[in-house]
Formats: structure tokens, C-alpha cells, sequence
């Protein structure tokens, strides 16, 4: 029976960073992945900030397959007839070390796992794990394929799902108000028509999310990321409101109306979809989280929970890259005591509640349910769309003076209730 | 029993996406052919039954190095690879040419099992054509494999029944997709695999000088385009008009 | 091509590599469960439907793997794993 002093379910962004990190210091480490490959599996709608986690793989980013810098944001707000935008342009998103970058996952995962491999991680792919081996309820290997494999601590990666943690105990399966489900098409095109439809010069990037009218006022919204030679595109909703809300669509009905509006179709004009892609998406935040390790098993990345909505920016990929990294930390000062209980393993909490992961979670714990309020996905939009038709409206008669104009939308009912969506709001 | 299993490096199939009418092979993970697979999994079972080595020979680019662990995660004892650049678009003649001198530099091979065709080109050449050098009997179509001391016994399926041939060793087989369902490796046998002996020769080692580019160049192998008509229809009335003005049918 | 494709074609875009065995199932007894309706309206590729008789149907082909269906109706509905090493859905892009 072979025996490792880690084993880690899952070659996504958590598990590669773990064996990155735990085999640099010297482990035995050996990830198991059931895709064709690293990344075969794994979806991202997809933007990496990099900044929280360049110090924690400092020689990592040079060579990174990373598609295109975001030099430029956007949000539009859509109404059945007609949407409202907002774009950001600073200096600061063109300086380096730019802080984040569109992804594609199939290429970058592959990558990263080639620099695990280098440090001296065994990497197994086309190979799933089948269930975790227990001794006297400690856990001490996996099952995979008939094969028993054993090591000191297991690291569950294996995803938003995590089957493992549900067999570990550490979780009961998800409710579906924690989370969201994410679908996108890669549309290719040329990287000149890509610069020249986005206004984009060289390798400069662009993220434009976009809310209301495109999930039908559901919890979620839609994407839009340029990568080198292809567009992402997609819709992110929140499984409650999709499975049972108001309007009922089938969800890729959602994407298709979304590529049809003139907001959308210019863009994608002559492009040629390339891949559909899906995944739900952890995005119970901190209230959803179950219990992140046991007796010889840490979870890390989506497995974890660590995944977060906060409107303007959902962000899950430097959380699993850094929760990675601090599981390997944990493991690593849990070999130095050789202890792998739950009561040494405790060390991983301790780390990541010192890092800006759970800093984060904190930070923003209120967050899912301010943003739970239907009215920003569907009111405002259609309110803040009315109010840009009557500024831009030149009737036949005379115009309406601008305050008047936007006067007349806020009663005192209207302005009694943002009042209140802004004071939740507010807790974001 | 020295057994050489001949296996061809080929891309994965599957994940090969036409873009511009052209296929894109960046990225697309190398593999090794469906039928290779059947012809290994015949070589590791006489090995598992009757003893011997089972040794995985392959002739390709750099990338051979990596993908021939699926063999010897497979069963196979261990690889003699030849590997240069110009072996990745090799004809047939010069691939039988390389494996035949491979062969030779062997000791005391006696079966060499390759599958019918590879899972690329299917040209179905070079088990015949290492045979030929080698001045070896061949047996082609393989469905089943019998072994008895210096004797084997094969059944070959053939278009309108099956024959059964004996030849003496040393032979050339090739085999079939029907003789058996390879195995698949446990991650315990694809951790062995990384241990298991390789040996990596240039062409120069096995005197040979390699011609740089393809002997046959392939201008296209997609189907010719052809304008769709796009002709939208109410009721079989009208398309059964419309095929008669088609000239397709009522000639 | 960017224009509206047709989900089954959009589906046929993609890699998939063929399991043995429906790495998903509906429980027996469980097709006209309310619960499992869920699954129509949230399955980004369309794979389940309702019948005439009020019964849902599942087909695996196409399943993108994504967890949505298993989240939104539970297990006591469906039996969910992830198909065997190296088959499923293979992504290229991600």
C-alpha cells in the first residue's frame, strides 16, 4: 500500500496551490484528479486578482498562461428596453503588477500543475476518488479506483460539491440559497477585432458585469471578459431564485436572451462559441461555511466555501489559491509536531482567520443577504433606465426641466424604500 | 518470453476542434492508439500467463517520454523509446525503418505485437513493414492469440470468415480492437510507472539519419465544402417537387 | 456563429467522454417528486424535462457537471456522483 504525507483530492486552484506549496518544502504530496487532466473540470467566468496572492507564489505570475490584464471595468444596469452603463477607466488598472487578469482554467491549471510536478508533487489524473479510508474515525487515506492510498492528512479540493467533506462529516449537503450556478460561453475571435471592438490596446483586458433585466430580476447577473482571442460570456443566478422565484426560465434561456440584446450582440458579432460551460458556485459566505478541517482532513477552495458574491466584483480563485497555500502551512507545522487531529489541524483556522480570506468572509458576511433584495435586480434597473429615457427624451412640445424630471420617480414611497435598500446595502 | 508491444504516440482524438477549416492541436493532450492499447493488453497477458518481459517500443518527439507511462502503467516492464522531432510526421517507412533497427539492437526479442492500425492515420503499414526487415512471418487481423513453446496459434478475422494460421517465433502480430478490453492502471500502478526502466535512444544511436520533413504531405483530409441550398418547406408535397426539380428523384 | 445555436449543438461543442454507467439518477419513485421539477428549470444544459404524465426525465448526455441539480432538488431525489476517472465533460477553454 503506497503512503504519502498528503494526499489532495482535486487539481484545481486550491489543491495545486497545496501541492505547489508542500512540495516545495519537501513532502510527499500526490493529488488525484478525475478529469482527462488538470482543469478539465473546472470552470471560472473568469477574472484572478492577483494581487492578494503574488507574495504567496512570488515566482509564480511571470510565466502565467493568464489571457489579458483587465485595463477596464464596466457595470450595466438593464431594463427590459434599455440599460444604463458605467465605465471605469484609471491609470492605476494599466500599472504593474496589474492587479487582476481573465483566465481560462483548462490552460492555466494545467500549467500550474506542470510547476507542482516540478517541485516534486505526483499528480494522477483520469483517476477518481471513490471515498475517504478511516481509522477509528480519523482519517488516513482514500479510496480510488479499488486502490487504498494513505497519507498523514488528506486535503479536500474537490469543489463546491465536496463529496468528501459530506463523507468526512464535516458538512451536510448545500441548501440552495448558498448558492449560485454559473454558465458561459468561450466566444472566439480575433484578438485585432477583440482590441478594436473594446477599444483595447495589446494585451490590456476588459470586465463588465451586468444586472437586472439579463437573470430576469433574479439573484445574479451576467459577465463579460475579453480574453487573448475569445470573449467569456455568461450568467451567474442564484439556484433559490432560479428553482422557485417569480418568473420561472429555464436558466439557458437566460443566456441566449442575454447574447440577443443590442447591448450584447454587437460584441459578439462573427465570433464562433467555442465551449458551454457550467458550475454552481458557493456563495453562502461565512454563515454557510461548515467546519474546514477534522481528524486527518482540511478543505480548501470551493470545497471550503470560499467563494464570494459582493455584487460588483465575485471573486473565488484567489481564495482557493491562498487557502491552498495555508493548508499546506497547517500541514506543514502539523508534520513538525507529527500530530494530525483535529486539535493540531486547528492550526489552519487559526492561519486563515490572520489572512485576508477570512478577513475578507468577515468583512463581508452580511453581504449575501443585503444582496438578497430582488429590488436591486429588478426595480432599479427599470427605475434608473426610466429616469435616463426622460433626460435623454427631446419631445415634440417643450422639455421637462432635468430636477422635475427625476423628481417625479421619487415619492416619497420610493425614497422611503431605497432609504432602506441603502442602509442594507450599506452593509456590504 | 521477450515480448515488444510497438505503440504510436497519436493526440487525443476528441479534444481536436476544427477552427478556419484547420484542425488546432495546441493543447490537446497526446495519448496512445485505441488499438496499441488491445495490443499491449495481448502482450501483458501471454507475459502474466506464461512469464517473460513485456517491453513498450515507440518512436516520436520529446513528449513520448511522458505519454508512454500510460504503458507502463498498463503492464508493460519497460520502454525503449526513440525520440527525435522529425519521428512526429514520419511516414510509415521511415517509423518501420527505426523500430525494425530498434528491434534488432534488442536481445533475443521473439514477438512483436502492434495494433491493426494507429489511431491517427490508420495507414495499417508498419507492422508489415517490421516484419519485411526483420525477415520475420507476419500474422495480420489477430483476433485471438494461442501460445505453445516456439508456436503460436492465431485466429484472423477476415472479411468473409476467420482463419487460423501458425507461425514459428520469432513473428509480427498484429491485432485487432476486438481481442480484448484493455485494462485500465490503478493509481497504484501509474505511481509504479514513473520507477519502471526507460531507455531513450536518438536515430544516431541506432545509425539512422532521419529526413526532416514528411515523405507524404497531407493537403487536406476534410470533407470538400459544399454550398448549402437552405431551402425552407411547408409539406412533403413541396419538397418532394422540390427534390424532382433537383433532379434528385423521378428521373 | 455567435448568433442563438441551439443548446443540444451548443452542448456538442464541448469534449465528453462516455462513462459506463449515469453518474446521475433519479430515485426510484422519486420522477414526479416536486422537488426534482427544480432540476428543469435549473439545469444550465437542459437535461431534464417533464413529461405528459407529470414525470421528469433525465438524460445524462450533455451533463456538464456542474452540482446545480443535486443543490436545488437534494439527494433524497437524486443519487449523485461524478462519473469515473477520465470521462465526463473534459473542458478545453474552463
Amino acid at each position: 500500500m503506497e503512503k504519502f504525507d498528503v494526499i489532495v483530492v482535486g487539481a484545481g486552484l486550491a489543491g495545486l496551490a497545496a501541492a505547489y506549496t508542500l512540495a516545495s518544502e519537501g513532502m510527499e504530496v500526490l493529488v488525484l484528479e478525475r478529469g482527462d487532466y488538470p482543469g478539465a473540470k473546472n470552470v471560472t467566468g473568469g477574472r484572478l486578482y492577483v494581487n492578494p496572492v503574488r507574495e504567496l507564489f512570488p515566482d509564480l505570475w511571470k510565466k502565467a498562461p493568464l489571457e489579458r490584464f483587465i485595463a477596464r471595468e464596466g457595470v450595466t444596469m438593464m431594463a427590459h428596453e434599455r440599460s444604463l452603463s458605467i465605465g471605469y477607466d484609471g491609470n492605476e488598472l494599466l500599472e504593474e503588477p496589474q492587479q487582476s487578469f481573465s483566465v481560462l482554467r483548462a490552460k492555466f491549471d494545467r500549467w500550474l500543475a506542470k510547476q507542482a510536478e516540478r517541485k516534486g508533487a505526483m499528480i494522477v489524473d483520469k483517476n477518481r476518488v471513490d471515498d475517504l479510508v478511516r481509522e477509528e474515525g480519523r482519517v488516513v487515506g482514500v479510496w480510488a479506483g479499488g486502490d487504498e492510498l494513505r497519507a498523514d492528512v488528506v486535503i479536500a479540493c474537490d469543489g463546491v460539491l465536496s463529496l468528501l467533506a459530506e463523507k468526512a462529516g464535516l458538512r451536510q449537503p448545500g441548501n440552495p440559497k448558498d448558492f449560485a450556478v454559473g454558465f458561459k460561453e468561450v466566444i472566439e475571435l480575433d484578438s485585432a477585432v477583440i482590441n478594436e471592438r473594446f477599444a483595447l490596446e495589446g494585451n490590456e483586458g476588459l470586465a463588465r458585469m451586468y444586472m437586472g433585466e439579463v437573470t430576469r430580476g433574479k439573484f445574479g447577473g451576467g459577465f463579460l471578459y475579453t480574453n487573448k482571442d475569445s470573449i467569456s460570456l455568461g450568467i451567474v443566478v442564484g439556484i433559490k431564485d432560479l428553482m422557485e422565484g417569480p418568473n420561472p426560465v429555464q436558466a439557458p434561456v437566460l443566456l441566449d436572451e442575454f447574447k440577443q440584446r443590442r447591448e450584447i450582440a454587437p460584441l459578439i458579432k462573427g465570433g464562433a462559441t467555442v465551449e458551454y460551460a457550467a458550475h454552481a458556485i458557493p456563495e453562502g459566505g461565512l454563515k454557510a461555511m461548515g467546519k474546514l478541517y477534522g481528524d486527518g482532513i482540511l478543505l480548501a477552495g470551493d470545497a471550503a466555501g470560499f467563494s464570494m458574491n459582493i455584487g460588483v466584483t465575485v471573486r473565488g480563485m484567489e481564495y482557493a489559491l491562498a487557502s491552498g497555500y495555508y493548508a499546506a502551512q497547517a500541514v506543514i507545522k502539523a508534520k513538525a509536531a507529527e500530530d494530525f487531529t483535529a486539535r493540531s489541524l486547528a492550526i489552519y483556522e487559526s492561519i486563515l482567520n490572520n489572512s485576508f480570506v477570512m478577513e475578507d468572509f468577515k468583512s463581508f458576511q452580511a453581504a449575501p443577504e443585503a444582496l438578497e433584495n430582488p429590488r436591486f435586480f429588478e426595480h432599479y434597473p427599470e427605475l434608473l433606465g426610466n429616469i435616463m429615457r426622460d433626460i435623454y427624451a427631446v419631445p415634440a412640445g417643450p422639455k421637462n426641466r432635468l430636477y422635475p424630471t427625476i423628481k417625479q420617480y421619487m415619492k416619497i414611497g420610493e425614497l422611503w424604500s431605497m432609504f432602506g435598500d441603502m442602509r442594507k446595502a450599506m452593509k456590504i | 518470453m521477450n515480448i515488444v508491444v510497438a505503440m504510436k504516440q497519436i493526440p487525443d482524438l476528441q479534444q481536436i476542434r476544427i477552427r478556419n477549416r484547420k484542425p488546432v492541436f495546441d493543447d490537446v493532450p497526446m495519448t496512445l492508439g485505441a488499438i496499441d492499447k488491445n495490443a499491449l493488453e495481448v502482450g501483458v497477458s501471454i507475459k502474466e500467463s506464461q512469464g517473460g518481459k513485456v517491453t513498450v517500443l515507440s518512436a516520436g518527439n520529446e513528449d513520448l517520454e511522458d505519454t508512454i507511462k500510460e504503458a507502463l502503467a498498463a503492464g508493460a516492464d519497460e520502454a525503449l523509446l526513440v525520440i527525435d522531432d522529425a519521428l512526429a510526421v514520419a511516414g510509415s517507412d521511415v517509423i518501420a525503418m527505426v523500430l525494425a533497427a530498434a528491434v534488432k539492437k534488442m536481445e533475443a526479442a521473439e514477438l512483436i505485437i502492434f495494433g491493426e492500425g494507429s489511431g491517427d492515420n490508420y495507414s495499417g503499414q508498419v507492422g508489415s513493414r517490421v516484419a519485411a526487415i526483420l525477415d520475420w512471418p507476419q500474422v495480420g487481423y489477430a483476433s485471438s492469440l494461442e501460445l505453445n513453446g516456439n508456436m503460436l496459434r492465431a485466429a484472423r478475422s477476415l472479411e468473409d470468415g476467420e482463419e487460423i494460421v501458425e507461425v514459428t517465433l520469432p513473428a509480427v502480430v498484429t491485432v485487432i480492437s476486438g481481442i480484448n478490453e484493455p485494462r485500465i492502471p490503478s493509481v497504484t500502478q501509474i505511481l509504479k510507472a514513473g520507477k519502471k526502466p526507460k531507455e531513450v535512444l536518438e536515430p544516431e544511436d541506432l545509425g539512422l539519419q532521419i529526413p526532416a520533413e514528411a515523405q507524404v504531405l497531407s493537403l487536406s483530409n476534410l470533407a470538400p465544402e459544399s454550398e448549402r441550398k437552405q431551402v425552407v418547406l411547408k409539406s412533403v408535397d413541396e419538397l418532394v417537387q422540390a427534390l424532382k426539380n433537383e433532379n434528385v428523384i423521378g428521373r | 456563429m455567435s448568433e442563438i445555436i441551439g443548446l443540444k449543438a451548443k452542448l456538442g461543442l464541448d469534449v465528453f467522454k462516455h462513462d459506463k454507467e449515469p453518474h446521475i439518477k433519479i430515485k426510484p419513485g422519486m420522477a414526479k417528486d416536486p422537488r426534482l421539477k427544480r432540476a428543469v428549470l435549473v439545469c444550465p444544459a437542459g437535461l431534464y424535462s417533464e413529461n405528459a404524465q407529470g414525470e421528469v426525465e433525465f438524460t445524462i448526455d450533455g451533463c456538464l457537471e456542474c452540482g446545480t441539480c443535486r443543490l436545488a432538488c437534494g439527494t433524497e431525489v437524486l443519487e449523485w456522483n461524478y462519473p469515473g476517472g477520465g470521462t465526463g465533460v473534459q473542458f478545453r477553454f474552463g
